[in-house]
């Protein structure tokens, strides 16, 4: 047999799965009005959020191509094998993996599609901004169509029936939902079950996600939410294909057994790693988190070896005289009022925002960085309560790592990418150089 | 007769396959020779499935040897299936594909695919093209999967049950559809458990028992073995008592028959004539008269019987 006659029977048999998939009515309401109600459900609880179901969307579209790949594929692939569909395909003269993977890739478009339906319709029924990072949310969608739609495969090899997919499909879909950071918010969730988290996919998968509607760097820094999905959906989905099963009435075999355990190996060795290697610090929710802040971590704090002002690092002019502020600078304060990165829902995320911009400048030498790092204090006192500011700039200077930071602002003439971590190293000198002179424990 | 090696379309040396501690099949061979129709008879569990299957590839045998026209099936399954069409048992297909689609879906994937309007048509399937599979009736369903058989104009066919769950009406037309093969020139394998289906299509007739190959033969061959003695089955307007009809030249046996008296006999004709002059002696008249001779089922029977009595007493033993 040809290649060509393969490749051409494949083709034929993706195109035809698909459009079985929208000749079922079954099909149609779990593949898109299940994941339309799980936006409406997000959407009565987020809508009042500014901007609403933004920081949601992870979640939703997390829940959505989970629910696609642990309960649409196995039960659809089932469902055949039950009826001895895949009996008479067995008669083909092709390999088993070709025509699995024509059947994953026919899946892979209904959830995509499914997705691409609750982004446009958070967008026209709640103004939820798209993503920010659009082409990246296809890169996100790929790792996490590929680990989730592994251990869909896996499921339908190990399932007898109908009802043993949606057993078994609930042993992963409801963990994850609940204490895996897909339904349930990982910073509302006790420490213990954050720590869980670290072993499901279902927290890599929400990461990647969120990353491309919120963070401003994308999916830079997120190697190892890429890295835990592809070990995940490999692991799941070699196991499923040696599994796989042509026909319904033969029984699970011993070496089952032997490939679940490597299935399940992939997730210890996730969560394991990311153990290790620190990445299972406790979340806490950003509003809390500088809340959590006390008047004695605030006077803890030491400025001993800051660099001055006029120095090659952390450079900040002095005040501005009252009606005298430099044309450059008020031009670019204006721009910093209008900069809505500035206007996080999240105080502690808005303020973390505004020093990313000053260390920005400062980093990337900006003719303007010293007027930048005065204009942008200015502005953190216009907008906050001195006793407030205080605590945030505080769980900045002592969680340098949490929450997102920003690399470069093109909006603000700021385009040169940098590193993530100095960005966060130079912002907690100023988060330091502005609490000091708000305490009036440095000089202004 | 059987073919020369060298001939045969299909050749299966020896095959052994087994289901963990259960014999599926136990050193089976038999050869199909190019255009005949072989007809491998079995109850349920008496192996065929497995047989099949390992002639198509889908089973690796624990031992023996399966070529198809010189192809191994064993070390090449997917270049062996190329060459064979094949319709298995308790196949389907999704609920809402068409006739047309299918046929189109399966042809895609050889490089040489038959004419896909020209099956629809051969298989009076034309009208239905577009109907979803769930709406086509138990025959056609039927005709689609020997149509699906034949999308890569296979020169060898396999047909798993192809007529169960049939009424008779839709079973004498896959009859004729399954005859007509034969006469295009191609091969067939046939497994059925229906015995008529097996002496009207069959050339030659594998009979498995247990996994065992226990009879290969043409119908006229195993009719011809068969030990079972001739019956002679008859209704008279007033009743015969059993003592008359003991003492009918040829009679071994008799016993009472719709009626009338079925006897079996060593010699017909002298039993016909016996009977016919105690009737005369008597004043009493024939209603109806039948002579029966052994069919196939009866040579089944025979052969399975012996074969279960014997592996029972081995059991025992």
């Amino acid at each position: 047999m040809s290649a060509g006659s393969t490749l051409s029977g494949l083709v034929h048999h993706f195109l035809l799965s698909l459009k079985l998939n929208f000749r079922s009515l079954q099909a149609l309401v779990y593949g898109y009005l299940v994941p339309v109600f799980f936006l409406l459900a997000f959407g009565s609880v987020f809508r009042s959020d500014i901007p609403p179901l933004l920081f949601q969307m992870g979640q939703l579209l997390t829940i959505s191509i989970l629910g696609g790949a642990c309960f649409g594929l196995p039960t659809a692939l089932v469902a055949e094998r039950e009826r001895g569909v895949w009996r008479r395909y067995r008669l083909l003269p092709v390999p088993t993996g070709s025509l699995v993977a024509s059947t994953l890739l026919v899946r892979f478009i209904i959830i995509g599609s499914a997705a691409v339906l609750q982004i446009a319709l958070a967008r026209l029924a709640y103004h939820t901004p798209l993503p920010a990072h659009l082409g990246q949310i296809f890169v996100a969608f790929l790792f996490v169509g590929f680990a989730f739609l592994g251990l869909g495969l896996l499921i339908a090899a190990l399932a007898n029936g109908v009802p043993a997919v949606q057993a078994l499909g609930q042993c992963l879909f409801l963990p994850m939902i609940m204490i895996g950071g897909v339904g349930v918010p990982l910073a509302v969730l006790p420490e213990w079950a954050q720590r869980v988290a670290g072993f499901m996919p279902g927290r890599y998968a929400v990461d990647l996600l969120q990353r491309c509607f919120t963070n401003p760097n994308g999916l830079q820094g997120a190697s190892f939410s890429m890295i835990a999905l592809v070990v995940i959906g490999t692991a799941a989905g070699c196991a499923g294909l040696k599994l796989f099963r042509w026909e319904s009435g033969r029984r699970v075999s011993r070496t089952t057994w032997v490939w679940l355990g490597i299935a399940l190996l992939a997730w210890f060795a996730v969560g394991l790693t990311a153990t290790a290697t620190g990445r299972l610090d406790p979340v806490l929710p950003d509003a809390i988190a500088y809340e959590t802040i006390t008047d004695q971590q605030i006077d803890q704090i030491t400025y001993d070896g800051l660099p001055g002002d006029n120095e090659l690092v952390t450079r900040m002019s002095p005040p501005f005289k009252p009606n005298a502020m430099p044309v450059r600078a008020r031009e670019f304060a204006n721009q910093l009022k209008a900069w809505s990165l500035s206007y996080a829902s999240d105080p502690g995320q808005a303020v973390r925002n505004l020093i990313s911009v000053a260390a920005v400048a400062d980093i990337g030498a900006d003719l303007r960085e010293a007027e930048i790092g005065r204009v942008v204090f200015d502005e953190l006192q216009a907008r906050y309560e001195r006793r407030q500011l205080c605590h945030i700039l505080t769980w900045i200077i002592l969680r340098p790592n949490d929450g997102q930071a920003i690399i470069r602002v093109p909006e603000l003439r700021l385009r040169r990418n940098l590193s993530e971590q100095m960005v966060r190293e130079r912002g907690v000198l100023y988060a330091k150089k502005y609490l000091g002179r708000l305490l009036r424990k440095l000089p202004d | 007769m059987q073919p020369p090696p060298s001939l045969a379309h299909v050749s299966v040396a020896n095959l052994a396959k087994n289901y963990g501690p259960i014999a599926a099949v136990r050193n089976v061979s038999f050869e199909l020779a190019p255009g005949e129709i072989f007809g491998l008879l079995g109850q349920n569990g008496a192996g065929k499935t497995t047989t099949i299957e390992c002639l198509l590839g889908l089973q690796h045998p624990d031992a023996g040897q399966i070529t198809i026209n010189g192809i191994n099936v064993l070390t090449e399954p997917m270049r062996a299936r190329q060459r064979v069409g094949a319709q298995l048992q308790s196949a389907a297909l999704q609920d809402k594909i068409t006739p047309l689609e299918a046929l189109q879906l399966f042809a895609s994937f050889y490089a040489k695919p038959a004419d896909t309007a020209q099956l629809l048509g051969q298989f009076e399937l034309t009208g239905k093209a577009r109907a979803p599979f769930a709406s086509l009736s138990g025959g056609q369903k039927q005709r689609l999967f020997l149509a699906l058989a034949l999308v890569n104009d296979p020169k060898i066919l396999i047909l798993d049950e192809p007529t169960a769950g049939l009424d008779p009406q839709a079973r004498r037309e896959l009859h004729g559809i399954i005859a007509n093969f034969k006469t295009a020139g191609r091969t067939i394998l046939l497994c059925t458990h229906n015995l008529d289906e097996a002496s009207t299509l069959c050339d030659r007739i594998g009979i498995l028992h247990q996994g065992r190959l226990i009879a290969n033969a043409t119908p006229t061959e195993l009719i011809a073995r068969a030990r079972t003695s001739p019956r002679v089955a008859f209704c008279t307007t007033r009743p015969l008592d059993a003592a008359s009809i003991a003492s009918l030249p040829g009679v071994t046996s008799h016993a009472p028959h719709s009626g009338g008296w079925q006897v079996n006999t060593t010699d017909v004709n002298r039993t016909i004539s016996g009977l016919t002059r105690i009737l005369e002696a008597t004043g009493n008249e024939m209603l109806d008269l039948h002579i029966l001779r052994p069919t196939l089922e009866d040579v089944f029977i025979e052969l399975t019987g012996q074969a279960w009595a014997e592996d029972s007493a081995e059991n025992k033993a």
